[in-house]
């Protein structure tokens, strides 16, 4: 293997009817994906919607019950070898061995991939210094904090270059320093490769930078589309409100601002109008009613609410 | 090319190997516990077997054993291996998953042998080794014991789920194996039953393939009891039957699916 970079495929990701069954279960559900190469493309779902078993088939190690999926130009279920050649993977647990050191960690890894030592060596010295961790090289992976640790999965998962990365919820368990410090990596490392990237998550703000996102719900595609396109879709402004009697409020206020979405002891109510005035006047116009209102713009948890509660 | 990897498989090992050096050690003082106090003991009772001083006939014996422990508990470490990361970096790398037992029982065979060498080199410091003892064979006898008994402990590894029970394997895999072969007393004293049973132990063609190296040139009754030819063939084809076996029973789906959930602790 040479070392240049990887040149973008034209499609990543073509499922057709994607399914898998265990026993009762379905736990995908004809799912038809479409990720073109070099995108950012964020698979967004509740647990359990089907996530990371999209992600086991597409890597090759999991069996579709049926339908197809061709990834990186190989079909998943005829060329298994050729597909994990192409990808490169980062679970929600890690893939190290945790005794030996982060060096000796890249050396199993890259030789898993047949790469020649010197290669593995030059790969690793520019990756983890990326990623910050040049001068623990030769420390166990058992002694290193839990993100430092996903940081050198992450470098595992692309010491051999791959043109499709699978990160499946990349920064779950982690803390905030510590998940800002991931993205930033996953951006450098797009930046200079231009990898195709498939993210899991249900941290949606992560998802914001995505060129493409895709909400899954058992098992099945419910809405994709740019992060933008779809917020902006939701409308111009969400209207939260809190109050005694919420059943009353929302009554009042359904038929002007069409139906509310319920979550716990909050109503919401999109407003597609982007001159706010009229809802200026609101907290007046309510009074005592609401003890709590709020304007603010809609982001990707609100889609992910509105597309969920559309369909229950 | 599938070499790099199984490389690195194998390296892996002897880098883990060599960091547990109290195993190493323990590997070391166990066989010298059986020829020192059982040789011993028995040999006053027994005196000799086969033409074969009892402390002499037992050297071939505790060297498979070295062997029999070195390569089985490394192949048994697969079973840790299933929960641990590593055997996530295994099956996402770009081979076929069969190759992960090869690997692995390749890795497994040597630990064994270089158990088997540290061991050679205590018994020939305190002069348990003849000179003229069959090198060539010898290096050939400790290769197919090490394969085959990294044979059985694959078998057993790819059909068990956790070693939380690793005391029914002792008892009922490594023991088996061990007093069941011609390893501690000839083979053709046993009671039929018995025999039978031994002739079925693919250890006990290692270990004779060990006394013709061994014991070969030191006596006519040679302490042997099977052809070389014979030992070569039951080893060689135990050690493919049970990589097939174990790498057809790794390969089916159900094997490495519940791998992967209890790796993920869900089905997301």
């Amino acid at each position: 293997m040479n070392d240049t970079r990887p040149v973008a495929l034209e499609s990543a990701v073509r499922t057709k009817g994607l399914t898998k069954r265990y026993g009762e279960l379905l736990a995908v559900d004809g799912l038809e994906l479409e990720i073109a190469g070099g995108q950012f493309f964020g698979l967004l779902g509740p647990n359990g919607s089907g996530k990371t078993t999209t992600i086991h088939m597409l890597s090759t190690l999991v069996r579709p019950s049926a339908g197809s999926a061709i990834v990186a130009g190989h079909d998943v279920g005829k060329a298994p070898v050729s597909v994990r050649k192409e990808i490169g993977l980062v679970f929600q647990e890690s893939a190290l061995d945790r005794t030996l050191t982060i060096a000796q960690n890249l050396r199993f890894a890259g030789l898993l991939y047949d790469l020649e030592p010197a290669v593995i060596e030059k790969r690793s010295n520019e990756l983890l210094e990326l990623f910050g961790l040049n001068d623990k090289r030769n420390r166990p992976v058992g002694s290193l904090s839990g993100g430092m640790r996903r940081a050198l999965d992450i470098v595992r998962g692309v010491i051999h270059h791959p043109r499709i990365l699978f990160l499946d919820e990349p920064t779950i368990g982690l803390d905030l320093p510590n998940r800002r410090r991931i993205w930033r990596f996953i951006e450098q490392l797009r930046a200079s490769t231009g990898m195709t990237v498939l993210l899991t998550t249900h941290y949606l703000e992560e998802a914001d930078s995505c060129d493409q996102v895709a909400f899954i719900r058992a098992g099945k595609l419910v809405e994709q589309g740019t992060p933008k396109g779809l917020v902006g879709a939701l409308g111009r402004h969400v209207i939260e409100l809190e109050g005694r009697d919420l059943d009353a409020l929302v009554a009042a206020l359904e038929p002007r601002f069409g139906q509310a979405l319920r979550d716990g002891d909050t109503a919401m109510f999109r407003h597609g109008d982007e001159d706010a005035s009229a809802l200026a006047t609101l907290q007046a116009e309510l009074g005592e009613k609401v003890s709590a209102l709020r304007v603010r713009r809609p982001n990707l948890n609100d889609v992910f609410l509105w597309v969920n509660a559309a369909r229950s | 090319m599938i070499v790099r990897p199984i490389y690195a498989v194998l390296e892996r090992e002897v880098v883990k190997m060599f960091r547990q050096r109290t195993r190493l050690v323990s590997a070391m003082v166990r066989p010298l516990i059986w020829l020192f106090v059982i040789g011993a003991g028995f040999g006053t009772v027994v005196g000799r077997a086969r033409g074969v001083d009892y402390q002499q006939f037992l050297v071939p014996g505790v060297l498979g054993m070295t062997i029999l422990f070195g390569a089985m508990l490394a192949a048994l470490t697969m079973v840790y291996d299933k929960e641990s990361g590593v055997m996530r970096m295994l099956i996402i790398a770009p081979f076929a998953h069969h190759w992960i037992i090869v690997a692995k029982t390749l890795a497994a065979a040597l630990a064994g042998i270089v158990q088997a060498a540290l061991l050679l080199v205590v018994l020939a410091v305190l002069g348990f080794l003849s000179w003229k003892m069959s090198y060539a064979l010898l290096a050939a006898g400790i290769l197919m014991t090490a394969l085959s008994c990294a044979g059985i402990g694959i078998l057993v590894a790819a059909f068990t789920r956790t070693l939380d029970n690793f005391a029914a394997i002792m008892n009922f895999v490594i023991f088996p194996v061990f007093f069941l072969s011609g390893a501690l007393y000839p083979i053709e004293n046993l009671p039929v039953a018995l025999k039978a049973v031994a002739m079925l132990n693919p250890f006990t063609y290692a270990v004779d393939l060990l006394k013709h190296a061994l014991l070969g040139a030191q006596s006519t009754a040679s302490g042997s009891e099977l052809g070389v030819n014979v030992d070569f063939l039951v080893t060689a084809g135990f050690t493919l039957l049970a990589i097939a076996l174990a790498s057809w029973r790794f390969s089916r789906e159900q094997a490495y699916e519940p791998l992967i959930h209890i790796l993920t602790g869900k089905r997301g």
